[in-house]
C-alpha cells in the first residue's frame, strides 16, 4: 500500500520561499494513528522536519498522550525531541520530563522525569507518591517502563532508591515481574513480608512464587495456573520450615482441575494434601478442616444423568485425629438415571452403586459397606379444567447391601422399598392495584412407602434437614440407607407478592402429619419411638413441627430471608436468617443461625450464632469495614475485625486488625494485623474514578 | 376475594401448562433444577412457544464455628437468574432473578458418642441433599413468580 | 541529483508583458473595461492563468492610461507557475501590487503536497503564498 499520507489542518498556512511552510492557528497534524495539536508548526520540506511551538498535545493511539511546550519532530512524527513535556499513559500514569525524545515511534526517552499517577493540585503540589529518575525509557511495543537511578518518594520524602527499575505500564495486564509485596503479622509467626513474583508462561499459563519470611518462618508459596481449550488447572502449594515445628518440613498442596470432555462429559479433579493439621490455619491458607482428594466424572442431559465419583478423606479436626482410621477413608459412587416419556408421563429408571471403606477393621466402628440399587418410578401429571394440578407417582427401589466387619448385619442383605404419592396443587392468582401481583398456592400431598426385607446399615442418612425443599419430598432422609415409611400427609401453602417497583414478598407454611410415628427402624439407631427422626430435626412424632419461611426483597439492594421450624407452643427447633443490603455507600451482610442441641447429630449444645460483615464508605477516600461473629451459646464474640482503607486514584492503603478469641491445644487465640499498599496506575487496571482526588480550587 | 385459579377457565396462565421448554442442564444441580422446573411447568410435547433458561450461582458460607475453630454449619446461598424468551424469535420476554439459601450440618465428633455422626460421607451426602433442596426451592419460587406475573408478560390469552 | 521542488517558483517579474487569448472579447469603451470569455488564457513570462471568464481593468488616465491594472478571472481559475499550480473559483491579479488573490475552494499543489482552503494570497514579488480559513494540507513525509 502507498505510504500513509500526513494531513495538516490550520487556520492559516503561509508558503514561503526556500521551501518553508508555516501553519498557524489550531494546527493539527495526523499521521498513521498519531495526532499532534499545536499553535504553530513550521514544516521544513527539504529537511523533512517540523518545528512546533506549543502548547503541544501528541496522542499516539488512545493510551499515550504527550503534552509539551516546544518540539522538533520529523514529518512522520516518529522521531524528535519535545521540551518540558508531560507524558500520560492510559489516563493514569503521568511522567513529567524536561525533555522527551521519540525514537522511531516505539521508544520514548524522558530525562529528569517525575512519574506518578496522583492528581496534583495548586494547593498541594506534592503527589502522594512519585518516582524521580534521571532517565526513563518507555517501550510502547513491549509496554514497559525502564527507570534509571530511580528514587521512590512518598509525600515528597525519598523512601527507596533503585539504580535500575522496570515496571509494566498500566495497559499491560499479564507480564512477568514483581507484584506488590505485603506484610503479615500474627502473634504466632511475628511480622513477616511476602514478596510475590509473577512468571508469565506464554498466553495460557502462569506461576506465582511468593517467599514469605518472618522472624520465625521461611516459607515459599506457589500458585500455578494453566488454561486449556477444554478446561483449567490450578495448584496452590507452600513449603515451610518454621519455629512452630522446628524439626520437620511443613507443606500443603491444593490442586483443582476442571475439564470438558467429548459428548458432554465433564471431569473434575481435586487434590488436598497437608503435612499437619494446624498448618492451614497457622498460615491462613484455608479454613477447610476436612481434606478431600478425588475425581468426579458426570454428564447431565435433559433426560439422563450419569454421575461417578471416587473420594479419599482425611480429617484435620483435633477431636477426630485419635479415631481417624474409623472415619471413612475411601468413598466411591456411580449412578445413572434415565427418564423415558411413556403414556403422557415419564418412566424413570435408575441404578447406583456405593462403596465405603474404613482403614480400621474394628467390629462396627471399622465397618466397610457396599450397596447396589435399582429404582423404577412412573410419574404422570394431569391438569383438571378447574385449574387443579394432579401429580401421581408410583415406584420401587431394591437394594442389595454387602457389609464387612459388623456383627449386627449379615454379610449380604437386601430390601425392597415400594412407594406411591399423589399431589394436588391449586395455584390462585389476583391482580392488585398498580401492577401488584398476588399468588396463593395450596399444596396437599398424600404419600405411602414401606420397607420389605431386613434392616440395613445407615451410612448416609444421619444429618436430616426440614425446609421447603423437602416438604414434599418422598424421603426426607438425605441418603438412601434410611426411608420414610408409613402413610403421611404433607400440607403447605405458598404466598407470593410481586410489584413493578421491585418489591417482592414470599412466604411458605407447611406441616407433616403421620399415621404412626415409627419409621424405618435400623438396628443401630438408638432413637426412641420417633423412629429415624430425632426431635431436633423437626420431623419427630406423628405431627411434625411447623415450617415457616419468608423472604422480602426490595429491588437489588435489600434481601431478607428467614426460615424457622418450631413446635405448637412456638419453641424454636431451627431458626436461620440472612439479611443483605448494599447501596453505593453501605454494604451489609448478616447471618443468624439457631439449631437446637441434638445428640444424634453430635451437637451436645445449641448452635446459636450471629455473623455480621459491613463496609461503609465514610468519605470519597476513606472506607471503614467491620466484621464479627458472636456466639450466643458461649455468650462472647468469637472473632471480630476492623478495617480501614484509604484509596485515591493513585494509591490504596489497607489497614486491618482482626482478633480470634478461641483457644484450643492446636489453635490458640491470635490477633492478626494487615497492612497493604498498592500503587494504582502501575501495571494494574483501571482505577475507579469515583475515588479520584479532586482539586476543589 | 378476587383470586382465580391460574390454569382455570379465566386463569391468567390458561393454556400455558406444558408450553414452556426448560433449557437442557450442564451439571448435576442443573439437572435437578431443570427436572423440577419442567415437572412444575408441565412436560412439553413437540415444540413449545416459550424457552426458559436458568443459571444458578451458589456460594458457601461457614457458620456455627466452635471454640476449636471447626465449622459445623454450612449455608448454601443460591441466586438463580432466569430468561424467558419467545422460542421462535429468541427475543427475551421476561428476565429476573430469585434467591434463597439452604443449609446442612457438619457436626463435630464427640468421643463420648460411639456413632460417628458427622463423618465425611454423611456430610457429603447431606451437602448433595442440600443442593437438591436449594434447586427445588429456587424452582418453586421461579414458577410462582412466572405464574403470578403471567398477565404482564403473556400477551392476550387465546 | 536532487530535484528540489522550490516554492520560490511563485516569484514573478510583474513588469513583463501580459498576453490574453480567448474565444471572444467584448470591450466597453465607457468604463474602459474588457471582458474575455471562453477558454481564456493569460500568459506573463512563465506564469499562465486560465479561466472561463476574464475581466480586464485598464489603468485610468494619468500615467497608466492604456496599461492593464487588474485582471479578474472567474468560472474556475487555474494558475500555473513552474512546478506550482493553484486552482480556485475566482482570482484577482493586481499587477501593480504584484499580488494574486484566489478565493473559493482553493487548492495549491506543490509536488506531492496539496494545500486546500478557501483563500490564497500570492505575493509575486517575494514568491510567498498565504492561505487561510481552515487550511488543510496533505503532504508526504520523508519524500524528497
Amino acid at each position: 500500500a502507498a505510504p500513509p499520507v500526513a494531513t495538516l489542518v490550520a487556520d492559516r498556512v503561509e508558503v514561503e520561499t526556500g521551501n518553508q511552510l508555516v501553519a498557524e492557528g489550531r494546527v493539527e497534524v495526523l499521521y498513521d494513528g498519531v495526532r499532534l495539536q499545536a499553535t504553530r508548526i513550521t514544516y521544513d520540506q527539504p529537511a523533512d522536519r517540523l518545528i512546533i511551538t506549543g502548547p503541544i498535545t501528541l496522542r499516539d493511539g488512545e493510551d499515550t498522550v504527550v503534552l509539551a511546550d516546544m518540539a522538533e519532530l520529523d514529518a512522520d512524527l516518529q522521531n524528535g525531541v519535545l521540551r518540558s513535556a508531560r507524558m500520560v499513559l492510559d489516563q493514569q500514569l503521568q511522567l513529567a520530563a524536561t525533555q522527551l525524545a521519540r525514537v522511531s515511534g516505539r521508544y520514548t526517552e524522558l530525562s529528569n522525569t517525575v512519574a506518578s499517577s496522583c492528581e496534583v493540585c495548586a494547593e498541594n503540589p506534592i503527589p502522594t507518591w512519585e518516582i524521580r529518575a534521571r532517565r526513563v525509557v518507555h517501550d510502547q511495543q513491549e509496554r514497559q517502563l525502564y527507570f534509571e537511578n530511580a528514587q521512590f518518594r512518598v509525600l515528597g520524602l525519598p523512601i527507596a532508591f533503585f539504580p535500575y527499575l522496570r515496571l509494566p505500564d498500566p495497559t499491560l495486564t499479564r507480564t512477568s515481574g514483581l507484584l506488590i509485596p505485603s506484610i503479615r503479622t500474627t502473634s504466632q509467626l511475628g511480622t513477616g513480608v511476602k514478596v510475590p513474583y509473577f512468571f508469565r508462561l506464554g498466553d495460557h499459563a502462569d506461576l506465582t512464587l511468593t517467599p514469605y519470611l518472618s522472624t520465625s518462618t521461611t516459607t515459599l508459596e506457589a500458585r500455578y495456573r494453566q488454561a486449556f481449550r477444554f478446561g483449567t488447572l490450578q495448584f496452590d502449594a507452600a513449603l515451610t520450615r518454621d519455629d512452630l515445628f522446628p524439626d520437620d518440613t511443613r507443606y500443603y498442596v491444593f490442586g483443582r482441575g476442571r475439564f470438558d470432555l467429548p459428548r458432554d462429559f465433564r471431569l473434575e479433579l481435586d487434590i488436598e494434601e497437608v503435612s499437619d493439621e494446624a498448618y492451614l490455619i497457622d498460615y491462613g491458607y484455608s479454613d477447610r478442616d476436612r481434606l478431600e482428594t478425588g475425581a468426579r466424572l458426570f454428564r447431565a442431559r435433559r433426560d439422563s444423568l450419569f454421575d461417578a465419583s471416587l473420594a479419599g478423606f482425611e480429617t484435620l479436626r483435633s477431636s477426630e485425629i485419635p479415631i481417624r482410621d474409623q472415619l471413612p477413608g475411601v468413598y466411591g459412587t456411580v449412578s445413572y438415571e434415565r427418564a423415558i416419556r411413556a403414556g403422557g408421563g415419564q418412566l424413570v429408571l435408575g441404578g447406583d452403586l456405593e462403596v465405603l471403606s474404613r482403614r480400621s477393621s474394628l467390629p462396627t466402628d471399622g465397618r466397610d459397606t457396599a450397596r447396589l440399587g435399582f429404582a423404577a418410578e412412573y410419574r404422570r401429571s394431569w391438569l383438571a379444567p378447574v385449574g387443579l394440578l394432579a401429580d401421581l407417582n408410583i415406584g420401587a427401589d431394591t437394594d442389595v447391601y454387602r457389609t464387612f466387619d459388623d456383627p449386627n448385619f449379615p454379610d449380604y442383605n437386601a430390601r425392597l422399598v415400594p412407594h406411591a404419592a399423589a399431589t394436588l396443587r391449586l395455584p390462585l392468582q389476583r391482580n392488585g392495584a398498580g401492577g401488584v401481583r398476588h399468588l396463593i398456592e395450596p399444596v396437599v400431598q398424600l404419600a405411602w412407602s414401606d420397607t420389605r426385607g431386613d434392616a440395613v446399615p445407615n451410612e448416609d442418612s444421619i444429618l436430616v434437614e426440614f425446609d421447603e425443599g423437602n416438604l414434599f419430598a418422598l424421603s426426607r432422609f438425605p441418603g438412601q440407607d434410611r426411608v420414610e415409611t408409613g402413610v403421611r400427609a404433607n400440607l403447605g401453602v405458598r404466598y407470593t407478592r410481586t410489584a413493578p417497583s421491585g418489591w417482592t414478598l414470599g412466604a411458605v407454611v407447611g406441616r407433616v402429619w403421620r399415621e404412626d410415628a415409627v419409621n424405618d427402624l435400623g438396628a443401630l439407631t438408638t432413637q426412641g419411638p420417633g423412629g429415624g427422626f430425632s426431635p431436633a430435626s423437626g420431623l419427630f412424632g406423628t405431627e411434625s413441627d411447623w415450617l415457616a419461611a419468608a423472604q422480602l426483597r426490595i429491588g437489588p439492594r435489600f434481601a431478607l430471608t428467614a426460615r424457622a421450624v418450631f413446635d405448637d407452643d412456638l419453641e424454636m427447633t431451627k431458626n436461620e436468617a440472612r439479611l443483605g443490603y448494599n447501596d453505593d455507600r453501605l454494604s451489609l451482610e448478616t447471618s443468624y443461625v439457631f439449631l437446637n442441641g441434638d445428640a444424634s447429630e453430635n451437637r451436645p449444645r445449641d448452635t446459636h450464632e450471629l455473623t455480621l460483615e459491613t463496609a461503609y464508605r465514610l468519605s470519597r477516600h476513606w472506607t471503614g469495614s467491620f466484621n464479627t461473629r458472636y456466639d450466643f451459646d458461649q455468650d462472647r464474640a468469637q472473632r471480630s475485625g476492623v478495617g480501614l482503607q484509604y484509596r485515591t486514584e493513585c494509591i490504596t492503603v489497607d489497614l486491618s486488625v482482626s482478633r480470634r478469641f478461641t483457644e484450643t491445644q492446636a489453635v490458640s487465640a491470635s490477633t492478626q494485623f494487615g497492612f497493604g499498599v498498592s500503587l494504582a496506575g502501575v501495571g494494574n487496571g483501571r482505577a475507579d474514578s469515583t475515588y479520584r482526588k479532586t482539586c476543589n480550587g | 376475594c378476587g383470586f382465580t385459579p391460574v390454569y382455570g377457565p379465566q386463569g391468567v396462565a390458561r393454556g400455558l401448562y406444558g408450553q414452556i421448554q426448560v433449557a437442557p442442564p450442564r451439571d448435576v444441580p442443573g439437572y435437578i433444577l431443570a427436572r423440577e422446573l419442567q415437572q412444575r411447568l408441565g412436560l412439553v410435547d413437540g415444540a413449545a412457544p416459550y424457552d426458559l433458561t436458568a443459571e444458578v450461582d451458589v456460594n458457601e458460607t461457614g457458620l456455627g464455628i466452635t471454640p476449636d475453630q471447626e465449622i459445623t454449619r454450612i449455608r448454601l446461598q443460591g441466586t438463580l437468574s432466569y430468561r424467558l424468551s419467545d422460542s421462535s424469535t429468541g427475543a427475551a420476554i421476561r428476565t429476573g432473578s430469585v434467591q434463597n439459601f439452604t443449609s446442612y450440618s457438619a457436626p463435630v465428633f464427640s468421643a463420648a458418642r460411639q456413632s460417628i455422626a458427622g463423618n465425611s460421607v454423611t456430610v457429603a451426602v447431606a451437602e448433595e441433599d442440600a443442593v437438591e433442596r436449594l434447586m427445588t426451592i429456587l424452582a418453586d419460587q421461579l414458577v410462582a413468580e412466572l405464574l403470578a406475573t403471567a398477565p404482564d408478560w403473556r400477551g392476550p390469552t387465546p | 541529483q536532487e530535484t528540489a521542488i522550490k516554492f520560490g517558483g511563485l516569484a514573478q517579474d510583474t513588469s513583463l508583458p501580459v498576453e490574453v487569448a480567448s474565444d471572444a472579447l467584448d470591450v466597453n469603451q465607457g468604463d474602459g473595461t474588457a471582458v474575455f470569455t471562453g477558454n481564456v488564457l493569460v500568459t506573463q513570462g512563465e506564469m499562465k492563468l486560465s479561466s472561463q471568464r476574464l475581466r480586464v481593468i485598464y489603468g485610468d488616465g494619468s500615467d497608466g492610461a492604456g496599461r492593464i491594472s487588474e485582471l479578474r478571472a472567474s468560472g474556475g481559475v487555474t494558475l500555473v507557475n513552474g512546478a506550482e499550480a493553484a486552482e480556485s473559483r475566482e482570482a484577482v491579479y493586481n499587477i501593480d501590487a504584484g499580488e494574486v488573490v484566489m478565493t473559493g475552494d482553493v487548492i495549491l499543489t506543490q509536488g506531492q503536497n496539496a494545500l486546500s482552503s478557501n483563500r490564497l494570497v500570492i505575493d509575486l514579488n517575494n514568491g510567498t503564498g498565504t492561505m487561510d480559513g481552515r487550511v488543510r494540507t496533505v503532504f508526504q513525509p520523508g519524500a524528497d
